[in-house]
């Protein structure tokens, strides 16, 4: 059995971790392209090339995580998954060029269109890799665990760099991923040997980071990576309509007002219209207040970080077997080796009786319940001062950890040889990334190139969601959440200066 | 509001620490009552991409400005500033939520929180790009 936290780089991780999926795979070129059915877009179309991508083991394993994590424990139909959002994605990136290349032609009737759109080779074979291959760098329930490796130091050294500053973390991943030799010899043999198409892997895993070499060509990498790309136009339409959310992205309005323009001495997208984005924009916050922030998922965060803690921590009793790897969940990569599957139906042979008892929980959704919330109704000394204090601890860097080891510590003896450390858990929110990056207004062709912001006050909504939505929230089980109450409530005055008024919180929390 | 430094869990100095203490000094320098500038995230990335630009420091190093796209971009700035947002540090202005204005409870929070944080050097560093700040936002 191989372990894998040997002393390397990530690069190194990633490219050890490709050639894993691929060993013993046989290359195998499709018989041609294919149609797929898709229950929110309908048929999509796919290339030779594109196909024996899809086939592969590095898009087939997105089939076994999860879109939005742990979020089918709350909203049961989201049970949708990384593959079907890329299919989605793919089919409309190549809507949005194309929509573009219309609206060009009728705009600029002298000009040549920059991009072009031959499926097997060229710009659009190109933009519909990346989108394909954008979330490759995915793992264990996607943004849940995310949010856990992000701060790890691997991840934090190249997101300090500015090639990556503006990307997420499972971008920097899916970059690496496409970017590996393993992965370019198998895409060398097989699709552009096999299958012919002439697509150049190194810009397309620029695209996926929201780049591209020409400045002519720069709106294509912006159709991948953009406060309106493919992929916010897929997975905001694919988790509202699997979270069964009757929010509304008029995409039809969308492909009629998307455009270019010259900026800054690069081709840029710009709408023509601020209606789609704030469309967009407004879909993203309810999907923040109604699922990606709902209590019970902040919850099913909480206890995966807490089993995965106890896993890092106790890596000789717990490490998870997949396919010939251990895996201690000790740095980012590892955490690309098991899919949701693999992890959660380990019935025997993973982890000690904390790991089992946690595993339990999530298969007979045995959740935690809220036992205190922290929020502008139950805080009595709800100022600014204080909130800064909170608020600091949903940073990524910041250890939750030691206050939920203080509210344990707090807890009455009896109790604490009850719970275990790792069943005192407390939630702390962010702020929801509304937008990122800049979104572009441009009214005409002639007209200036406005930031969105001079059209809807995208601020104000960060103003709104911190006065009216922010909670956090400390769970622990049923058994023992009045007793987890009364020591955070304890631990919130004394190190933090933070009062609850402890009746407002119990009907908050329904206790 | 009562404001005792109590916390026993240390958290690192985060980037919106780094930029509050600016805003408040930046106050200081200007000698009035309130601080209050017009900036819209899109405007605020450019004056502190100028301001990190002419004083480079290790005290701004957290502000990394990616170099891709068509203007400075700096994630971290702009979350960071949603974040003093959402601790209510600072507050945006109706009707149009340009103007940013810095609320008292950030100098409360610089004098017990953050000033014994800094080193000297920090601090003279942060007094002289607040001053530099002042002339951007308000030339």
């Amino acid at each position: 059995m191989e372990t894998i936290a040997e002393p390397q780089n990530l690069e190194d991780r990633v490219e050890s971790l490709v050639e894993w999926l691929y060993e013993g795979v046989k290359p195998v070129i499709p018989r041609g392209s294919k149609v797929i059915n898709d229950a929110l877009l309908g048929n999509q179309y796919f290339t030779k090339a594109e196909v024996a991508v899809i086939d592969s083991p590095l898009i087939q394993r997105l089939k076994r995580i999860r879109q939005t994590g742990l979020v089918y424990q709350v909203f049961p139909s989201a049970t949708h998954t990384r593959f079907e959002h890329c299919l989605g994605a793919c089919t409309l990136a190549e809507r949005s060029l194309r929509a573009i290349q219309d609206r060009f032609s009728v705009e600029y009737p002298d000009k040549q269109f920059p991009a072009t759109t031959d499926r097997l080779r060229g710009n659009l074979a190109h933009l519909r890799m990346a989108a394909l291959l954008h979330d490759v760098g995915h793992g264990l329930c996607s943004h849940s665990s995310e949010q856990i490796y992000e701060a790890l130091s691997d991840l934090q050294e190249f997101r300090r760099k500015p090639a990556y500053a503006k990307n997420a973390p499972g971008e920097i991943l899916s970059y690496l991923i496409v970017k590996s030799k393993a992965f370019q010899r198998w895409f060398q043999d097989v699709v552009v040997g096999g299958c012919h198409a002439a697509i150049d892997l190194d810009e397309v895993a620029e695209m996926i980071l929201g780049k591209h070499a020409d400045q002519d060509l720069f709106f294509l990498a912006q159709i991948i990576s953009s406060p309106y790309d493919a992929d916010k136009l897929d997975y905001i339409a694919r988790d509202s309509y699997y979270c069964g959310l009757a929010l509304t992205v008029d995409l039809a309005r969308f492909y009629g007002m998307i455009s270019t323009t010259e900026y800054e001495e690069k081709r840029i997208l710009a709408l023509r219209s601020y209606v789609p984005l704030e469309q967009i924009v407004f879909s993203k916050m309810t999907l923040f207040g109604s699922v990606y922030h709902h209590p019970k998922v902040k919850c099913l965060d909480a206890m995966l970080r807490s089993l995965i803690r106890h896993v890092v921590e106790n890596p000789d009793q717990c490490r998870l077997h997949v396919r010939g790897k251990l895996i201690g969940f000790a740095e980012p990569v590892e955490y690309l080796y098991p899919t949701d599957e693999e992890f959660f139906n380990q019935l025997d042979g993973f982890g000690d009786e904390f790991v089992k008892k946690m595993l339990g929980r999530f298969r007979r959704r045995d959740l935690f319940v809220r036992c205190l919330e922290m929020s502008r109704r139950t805080i009595t000394n709800w100022d600014d001062y204080h909130r800064k204090k909170l608020v600091d601890l949903s940073d990524p860097t910041a250890d939750l950890h030691n206050v939920e080891t203080e509210i344990h510590r707090r807890l009455p003896a009896a109790v604490k040889t009850q719970c275990n450390l790792g069943e005192v858990l407390m939630s702390v929110p962010g702020v929801p990334k509304i937008k990122g990056d800049f979104a572009y207004i441009q009214a005409s062709p002639e007209g200036p190139v406005e930031p969105v912001e001079d059209f809807f006050p995208l601020e104000q909504w960060t103003e709104a969601y911190a006065h009216n939505k922010w909670r956090s929230f400390i769970y622990a089980p049923r058994e023992h959440a009045t007793f987890v109450r009364d020591s955070a409530i304890s631990v919130l005055n004394d190190n933090l200066g933070v009062k609850i008024d402890r009746s407002k919180s119990d009907q908050a929390c329904h206790i | 509001m009562t404001g005792t430094s109590t916390s026993e869990f240390p958290v690192a100095l985060l980037p919106d620490d780094i930029l509050a203490a600016l805003l408040v000094l930046a106050k200081q320098v200007s000698k009035r009552d309130r601080l209050a500038f017009r900036g819209h995230d899109s405007a605020l990335q450019k004056v502190f991409r100028n301001l990190i630009h002419e004083f480079p420091s290790a005290t701004m190093e957290p502000f990394v400005f990616s170099d891709s796209g068509p203007e400075p971009y700096s994630p971290v700035l702009s979350e960071s500033i949603s974040r003093l947002q959402l601790s209510g540090l600072v507050g945006r202005e109706n009707p149009d939520y340009e103007v940013l204005f810095l609320r008292q409870s950030a100098e409360q929070y610089f004098d017990q929180e953050l000033r014994h944080r800094l080193s000297k050097q920090d601090l003279g560093q942060l007094q002289q790009l607040a001053q530099r700040f002042l002339q951007l936002v308000e030339g």
